[in-house]
């Protein structure tokens, strides 16, 4: 049986998803691919906000009640990542503001009520959960939301239980979230397209990923433009408006969860402020600026590594 | 890891390390590191007046240090350290009285010694959720020395990672066959042999601030004298105890870090000791870092120990000029200047020591005339890929 | 004997504080940065630790002792 590279697209996470990786045999990479599809699909049925019954549902739902929610390990420990990334950020990376979204209807190109904003805003913050040991005390009105890092978190996770499963050389995709198993068998690295906010059909930056990940985050839908103004979809949790940064940033680090934390926190700041935090960063970045230019140190690193 | 990195980034990569999808709380190597560092040491020279005949000459070392570190498959690492090192010089064969009482030294050999070692030791680590555990083979040879030896050590982590308790065991077994030994009458074949335990925890205080306190004993038997010495005789066994406490605090405007060691040890030839290292680590930007470095020593006298060799004295009784059995003190200072270029890392260093007697916390009823001085530089390179 | 004494009781003392201290996750950076390790450099410390090795009486500490050589 050739060792040859085999495909499997699947859907999780709410986005198209890809598995490529290099297998002798049909069988046993299909059987592979499907470990690898379940336990994307375990962390999307875990923790999507758009499921039900998902834990996260669950730990939502909870706000208010006075017995609190009983939290797992790893659960546990995406909110010990969300704190990090809630104080590396100055509060602007917070997994509670998400109820911001019920102000703000990206369908149509309409200001908030600022009365409505200021009640929301009153229930953000991460500072304000309350726990005890291994117990989360939701209060009345707030959600919790792992956006920015659940998908890159899974596609770490992913990236380990191919390795454990014999995989030596492959490449995760959820969603535009990349992770590297391993390298092609030649040692060459896997070329990987970000996507351009501007015209979502052409590609932003074409990078070369030998190992690690490649997280993006940026404004690629959901804004409305009002008396020549844009208004994103990124909106800062202590004001409850859009911050007027980058349009869109793309970060590769040692851990997908990692890059995508740069990425996603970079994305909150304003300009002067997120370049300074990617350059301090040390990591290799692309992004596209508010005048729609497409720059960065990534972009020079056009040969492999 | 031997890079530095902003800190944002080492704060992001330790939470999302801890996600249990991803990796172990005590992960292994991530690359490969090269590291390689030249010295040269170069003790003073001993004066006239200390002694009379011969050469003033002592010691002069290079030494040649490797080591390779590498992640082995997902979950182990491996350790490969190899040294060599080339001496030449003297070393005090006997102590007399001068015509005043006071004690003399006579020098070993009329040229001096030329030596040679190589040391070489293989060891695997196996990292786990909670701790890690692994050992260590190693060899060693000169003109006169031979030495076997095998560690192992593990460690388990508690509390979150902020507890840390290590074990650690080692046992060498040496065999001695002094140079020249029919010439001059010494021992022709001799064995020794050491087993050692040691126990630490380590606790995280705060951000900030970490402490460990370690606690080893070993213990030697087997031929435990000096064979160069004309007459040297210890006992066949000796105990030892040692209690280490250190510190480390980081100054966060200050960006620097003090560490701090201190070290109280005994053994059942009658020896106390205290040790105390103090170095502060000086960040000046992202590729200079400098850190100068400062240690007191003082031990008490070997019961057995005497400046002056009586030579009448029958060898079955335990007696020693040696001067590292006598009672002294030692101040030493260096610098360490390191240079991070990412996958490159340098560091000079340079030390200055000197042992007298003045030095001493502990009584000196009889000062040795042969305490050491010494200069020490290296040149280190580390290189990771 | 008194030495013994006090590590034990530094011992309990470390083992109720550990209960105590609470280091948050992103307060974790200063304390991987490489000079508060405990052991910054390896080569070194094996080089200091051969050296008073063989000038002094002393040895051990925070580990079980190493290899052997004919310095001492």
């Amino acid at each position: 049986m050739p060792y040859s590279l085999r495909h499997f697209s699947f859907k999780a996470m709410g986005s198209p998803c890809e598995l490529q990786f290099y297998d002798d045999s049909r069988i046993q990479a299909r059987k592979r691919a499907r470990e690898l599809i379940l336990e994307s699909q375990r962390l999307e049925r875990k923790y999507s906000r758009y499921l039900e019954d998902s834990f996260l549902s669950q730990i939502n739902r909870s706000a208010g009640a006075s017995a609190g929610i009983s939290i797992d390990e790893e659960t546990r420990k995406l909110f010990d990542h969300a704190e990090t990334c809630y104080h590396l950020s100055d509060g602007l990376f917070d997994v509670t503001a998400g109820i911001l979204r019920n102000a703000w209807n990206f369908r149509l190109p309409q200001l908030p009520d600022p009365a409505r904003l200021s009640d929301l805003l009153a229930l953000i913050g991460f500072d304000k959960l309350r726990w005890q040991h291994e117990t989360l005390y939701l209060a009345a009105g707030m959600e919790v939301d792992f956006g920015g890092i659940v998908k890159e978190y899974a596609a770490d996770a992913v990236t380990r239980l191919a390795r454990e499963l014999g995989i030596e050389h492959g490449l995760v995709n959820l969603g535009g979230d990349f992770s590297v198993i391993g390298s092609k068998p030649d040692s060459s690295p896997w070329p990987v397209g970000i996507a351009n906010p501007r015209q979502p059909e052409a590609m932003m930056a074409r990078i070369n990923l030998r190992d690690g990940g490649l997280a993006s985050s940026g404004d690629y839908e959901r804004s409305f433009v009002l008396d020549g103004k844009r208004y994103s979809h990124i909106l800062n949790p202590k004001t409850g408006w859009p911050s007027s940064g980058l349009r869109a940033v793309s970060v590769a680090a040692n851990l997908c969860t990692v890059a995508g934390s740069f990425a996603t926190i970079a994305m909150l700041r304003e300009e002067q402020s997120a370049l300074a935090w990617l350059e301090d960063s040390g990591l290799p970045y692309v992004y596209m600026d508010s005048s729609e230019e497409i720059k960065g140190p990534a972009l020079q690193a056009a040969a492999p590594g | 890891m031997k890079t530095k990195h902003s800190r944002s980034l080492i704060a992001l990569s330790t939470s999302a390390l801890a996600l249990p999808g991803i990796a172990h709380a005590d992960a292994p190597p991530t690359e490969s590191t090269l590291s390689y560092k030249i010295s040269n040491y170069q003790e003073d020279d001993l004066t006239r007046a200390q002694v009379p005949f011969g050469e003033l000459g002592r010691y002069d070392i290079d030494v040649h240090q490797f080591q390779y570190v590498s992640p082995l498959g997902r979950d182990f690492a491996l350790f490969i350290d190899a040294n060599h090192e080339d001496m030449s010089g003297a070393s005090p064969w006997f102590s007399t009285a001068n015509a005043a009482g006071e004690p003399v030294i006579n020098m070993s050999g009329a040229s001096g010694i030329t030596d040679a070692r190589s040391e070489l030791s293989i060891g695997t680590r196996y990292y786990s959720q909670n701790g890690n555990f692994g050992g260590a083979v190693g060899y060693s040879e000169e003109n006169d020395y031979r030495a076997t030896y095998v560690n192992l050590s593990g460690s388990r982590n508690f509390n979150n990672d902020l507890t840390t308790v290590t074990l650690g065991f080692s046992h060498s077994a040496d065999d001695i066959f002094p140079t020249d030994a029919e010439l001059f009458n010494r021992v022709r074949n001799e064995d020794k042999r050491a087993t050692s335990a040691a126990v630490s925890l380590s606790q995280v205080i705060n951000r900030v601030t970490t402490f460990q306190t370690a606690l080893s004993i070993t213990e030697q038997s087997g031929y435990l004298s000096d064979p160069y010495k004309l007459q040297d005789a210890r006992p066949d066994n000796k105990t030892q105890i040692a209690l280490s406490n250190s510190l480390r605090y980081f100054f966060i405007e200050a960006d620097g870090a003090l560490q701090a060691n201190y070290r109280y040890y005994r053994d059942d030839f009658g020896i106390s000791s205290h040790t105390l290292d103090l170095s502060w680590f000086q960040n000046i930007n992202r590729t200079f870092q400098i850190a100068p470095v400062l240690r007191y020593y003082s031990q008490s006298a070997a019961e057995f120990y005497t400046n002056i060799d009586d030579f009448t004295k029958p060898l079955t009784e335990p007696q020693s000029s040696d001067y590292r059995l006598s009672a002294f003190g030692a101040f030493s200072g260096g610098i360490n200047l390191i240079a991070d270029f990412g996958d490159w890392t340098t560091t000079f260093t340079a030390e200055r020591y000197v042992a007298n007697e003045k030095y001493s916390v502990y009584a000196v009823n009889q000062p040795s005339p042969a305490l050491v001085q010494f200069v020490r530089l290296s040149l280190g390179v580390d290189y990771s890929f | 004997m008194r030495i013994i004494r006090l590590t034990v009781s530094a011992l309990i003392a470390l083992a109720a504080l550990s209960s105590c201290t609470q280091v948050r996750p992103w307060e974790r950076g200063y304390l991987a940065k490489e000079e508060m390790a405990w052991d910054r450099d390896v080569l070194e410390r094996q080089l200091n630790d051969h050296i008073f090795f063989s000038k002094e009486a002393s040895s051990g500490g925070n580990s079980a002792a190493g290899g052997g050589c004919g310095c001492n």
